[in-house]
């Protein structure tokens, strides 16, 4: 938009949204006149909806926002085609319309909030043009666009066009087995078993990517994806066709795609890729070295006399806005915990009905929000948890009676938000865990808290069951969750009571920094480096190292690159000669090298911030559990030359 | 401190003048921290040592999911640093939230202690001002330490 029209922004976002409520309203009238009076035209609304469709189309022509006038111009069409046709309209006419003024919607609102303005979504276009000939007969070819489409044989293909002619969906549904969803009682049979009440699986084919095993299951079907995700837990849904042939309202919806709008039509939800955030992140990580060296700089200054305090000042400024732009980022990652309690229930019911067990679940989780990544990581350790209070803590409805409690007993999940961890809660109404058989199966002294009960449920190995059952043996242990508690920097503990029931509580923090990183020894300690950092790890003794009048020298393809020892560069008992080195980039593009005793290992790590002043430094970006249960100290070394 | 608590058979407020603490020896001598701002006790079985920290922060320690420093009180007070042994314990407490484990020699005490016994330090012998007060009881002194100043000013 041109800036001397941006006095009519207000303007024109007002009249187009009041345009298009009308033509929304007007939209679902004829819907029901049709599914009521089917046959009955509806002149009178087509021709209002021209009207209304046409305004819209003058307006956005007269600030210059073309996406909306296209868009705009080819439901006209669709309309004048209608009305012309004696004013019939069909079901997927109304939808395309429909999904035309959404698509014009939340264009309206990116000139609103000043954003670009979208290009109309070629396969919309693509609907409504098909609408304007009334329904050809001509089919165009349908391609198959996917690495499974090599898997499929002569018959399958054919399957798949006779499919989608009839109007139904060509789909792809990625399954990726995976310890949580065993755990869950999730494999590839109940997946089938589950897919096939929602349509065809023409083929399932496994794939292994890198590292992985996954099930894609081609399916023909009339379910939406929402359909399948729902049914399956699966979010890897994804068209297999190219529909070029008119199917009738299989486009996806737009505004699921760029932006969802919530009902108040505010300001919309917005999908992204979890790998920009994380780029994000970590362009901020580079911002902030440079923010070190200006520290550095502006301490030199005033060493040599400048009067810094507007600096300082500024710098004061700078810090607080780093931090608030990282928590700003952050907070994109938040899921809301609700997301991750929510699949709780469909476990609990699972399992009560394999023990023949009545539970009740309620959720009260509020408006907790966490980490998405926190959240994937904590779900099998919760499954497990809610799986110990089913098997372990809740008693048969007999049993119940006689105990006097209702024979439905009361699973609660809970969910708060304080100090920036979030505390989730897993309680039920049973029996109690049981100390001296624990105490006895784990051949110990009966233990006198719950904090000694829980480091015995937390032995490796250790099964409390008192009876063989069908979900005996599988999942993880109790050690395994303390494990993945305690690697997100949380904690587990439990409080129960004989007789009335158990709390497991977990706290996590909200947020993790989770990296890649190497594992390093240097002067009798380990260490962990972010592996994005490192260049390259080379064996000293194969290179040219030369020994400079003040520094170590490592001649490499024609550069000269300062070599250091890592144990001598943090002052710790410096006892080797290190054999190997990590030659790290900084961010203005120069090389150092540190030499280390050994390269361990690369492994991804969470990274707990150090923030204690007695052990915070620049060299050192927090601490991390490599899964021994001992703190192991994560480097920047970026900040340690800087230092 | 005085710690109003409610008498057994009545709604009254009466004066409870003790107080709990957690005693714990360093050198022969005797140090407490009030049982309310300790949050656990346990046996140090070493701790991952932080480059570029002082040099009575022995490093960092995982205790139940938290990750805290280890001040060595012996290096704290300007003692000969000694080899960590069986009876070695930590003493994680809490301030400010600020959680640090602080080394001793043993800790295994609970001692309940009358108010009117805590009595401030004299003035030229409070130990780099680590000590917040001293106890008389019959039979024996303990120093109650100053939390804040053990971890702080680094």
């Amino acid at each position: 938009m041109n800036v001397d029209l941006e006095e009519f922004r207000t303007a024109f976002v007002a009249e187009a949204d009041e345009h298009l409520a009308a033509a929304q309203s007007l939209l679902l009238a004829m819907d029901r006149t049709l599914k009521e009076r089917s046959g009955d035209g509806v002149q009178r609304e087509l021709r209002e909806l021209l009207r209304l469709l046409h305004t819209v189309k003058g307006l956005s022509a007269m600030v210059g926002v073309e996406p909306i006038v296209s868009l705009s111009h080819e439901m006209e069409s669709v309309l004048r085609t209608a009305e012309r046709g004696g004013g019939i309209v069909d079901e997927p006419t109304i939808e395309a319309l429909l999904e035309g003024t959404r698509a014009i919607q939340s264009r309206v609102r990116a000139v609103a909030e000043n954003r670009p303005v979208p290009a109309p979504a070629a396969d919309l276009l693509a609907a409504l043009r098909r609408l304007e000939p009334p329904a050809p007969a001509s089919l165009g070819e349908i391609k198959i666009t996917d690495e499974v489409a090599a898997k499929l044989g002569a018959s399958e293909r054919e399957q798949l066009r006779s499919g989608a002619r009839a109007g139904r969906r060509a789909l792809r549904v990625d399954f990726m087995p995976s310890a949580s969803q065993a755990a869950a009682g999730v494999s590839i049979t109940t997946i089938r078993e589950r897919i096939s009440t929602l349509g065809e699986i023409v083929k399932v084919v496994p794939l292994s990517p890198a590292g992985g095993l996954v099930f894609a299951l081609v399916v023909l079907t009339n379910a939406t994806n929402e359909q399948i995700t729902e049914a399956t837990g699966i979010e890897a849904v994804t068209e297999l066709m190219a529909p070029s042939a008119p199917v009738p309202a299989t486009f996806e919806p737009e505004v699921e795609k760029e932006e969802e709008a919530t009902t108040e039509g505010a300001r919309g939800v917005l999908r992204v890729d979890v790998g920009r955030v994380d780029a994000a992140i970590e362009l901020l990580g580079t911002l902030v070295v440079t923010r070190s060296r200006m520290a550095l700089a502006v301490d030199r200054l005033e060493k040599a006399g400048a009067d810094t305090r507007e600096l300082r000042a500024i710098m004061t400024d700078h810090a607080r806005q780093l931090r608030e732009v990282r928590s700003a980022i952050l907070r994109v990652r938040m899921v809301p915990m609700t997301a991750v309690v929510e699949r709780l229930p469909l476990v609990v019911r699972g399992l009560a009905r394999t023990n023949r067990k009545k539970v009740r679940v309620l959720v009260d989780v509020a408006s907790a929000e966490l980490d998405k990544t926190v959240a994937e990581r904590l779900f099998p350790a919760l499954v497990h948890l809610v799986r110990n209070c089913i098997d372990h803590g809740v008693e048969l409805p007999a049993d119940r009676v006689k105990a006097g409690k209702s024979e439905e007993a009361v699973l609660r999940l809970e969910g708060t938000t304080r100090d920036r961890m979030v505390e989730l809660r897993i309680s039920d109404d049973g029996r109690g865990v049981d100390r001296a058989a624990v105490a006895a199966r784990a051949g110990k002294p009966v233990p006198a808290t719950d904090a000694e009960l829980l480091d015995l449920l937390c032995r490796p190995g250790l099964s409390t069951r008192a009876e063989a059952d069908t979900t005996s043996g599988r999942g993880l242990g109790m050690d395994i969750v303390r494990k993945v508690v305690q690697r997100l920097g949380g904690e587990l503990t439990l409080e129960t009571t004989a007789g009335q029931g158990t709390t497991f509580r977990v706290r996590v923090p909200l947020t993790v920094a989770i990296v890649d990183a190497f594992t390093v020894r240097s002067g009798g300690e380990r260490f962990a480096v972010p592996v994005p950092i490192v260049e390259e790890i080379v064996e000293l003794a194969s290179e040219r190292v030369v020994n400079g009048p003040s520094a170590r020298l490592l001649a490499r393809r024609g550069e000269t690159v300062p070599l250091f020892n890592l144990a001598q560069a943090l002052s710790l008992p410096n006892r080797s000669e290190p054999p190997q080195a990590l030659v790290v980039r900084g961010s203005g593009g120069e090389l150092v090298a540190y030499a280390v005793d050994r390269v361990l290992g690369q492994q991804e790590i969470v990274v707990r911030p150090l923030t204690d002043t007695l052990v915070a430094s620049g060299a050192i970006s927090g601490s991390t559990d490599l899964g021994d249960g001992r703190v192991t100290v994560v480097l920047d070394l970026l900040a340690l030359r800087a230092a | 401190m005085t710690n109003l608590v409610k008498a057994p058979d009545s709604n009254t407020l009466v004066k409870d003048d003790t107080r709990l603490f957690v005693v714990f020896r360093v050198d022969d001598v005797d140090y407490a921290l009030p049982a309310s701002d300790v949050l656990q006790m346990e046996s140090f079985t070493g701790a991952t040592a932080v480059p570029g920290t002082a040099s009575f922060v022995r490093g960092i320690v995982q205790l139940r999911g938290r990750v805290v420093p280890v001040v060595d009180l012996r290096l704290r007070f300007g003692l000969a640093p000694r080899e960590p042994t069986l009876e070695s314990r930590v003493v994680v407490a809490e301030s400010n939230n600020r959680a640090v484990a602080l080394l001793a020699d043993t800790a295994r005490e609970v001692v309940r202690i009358p108010e009117e016994s805590e009595k401030p330090p004299p003035a030229l012998a409070s130990e780099g001002g680590f000590v917040r007060s001293i106890v008389q009881l019959p039979e024996r002194t303990i120093l109650v330490l100053d939390f804040e100043r053990v971890i702080g000013d680094v």
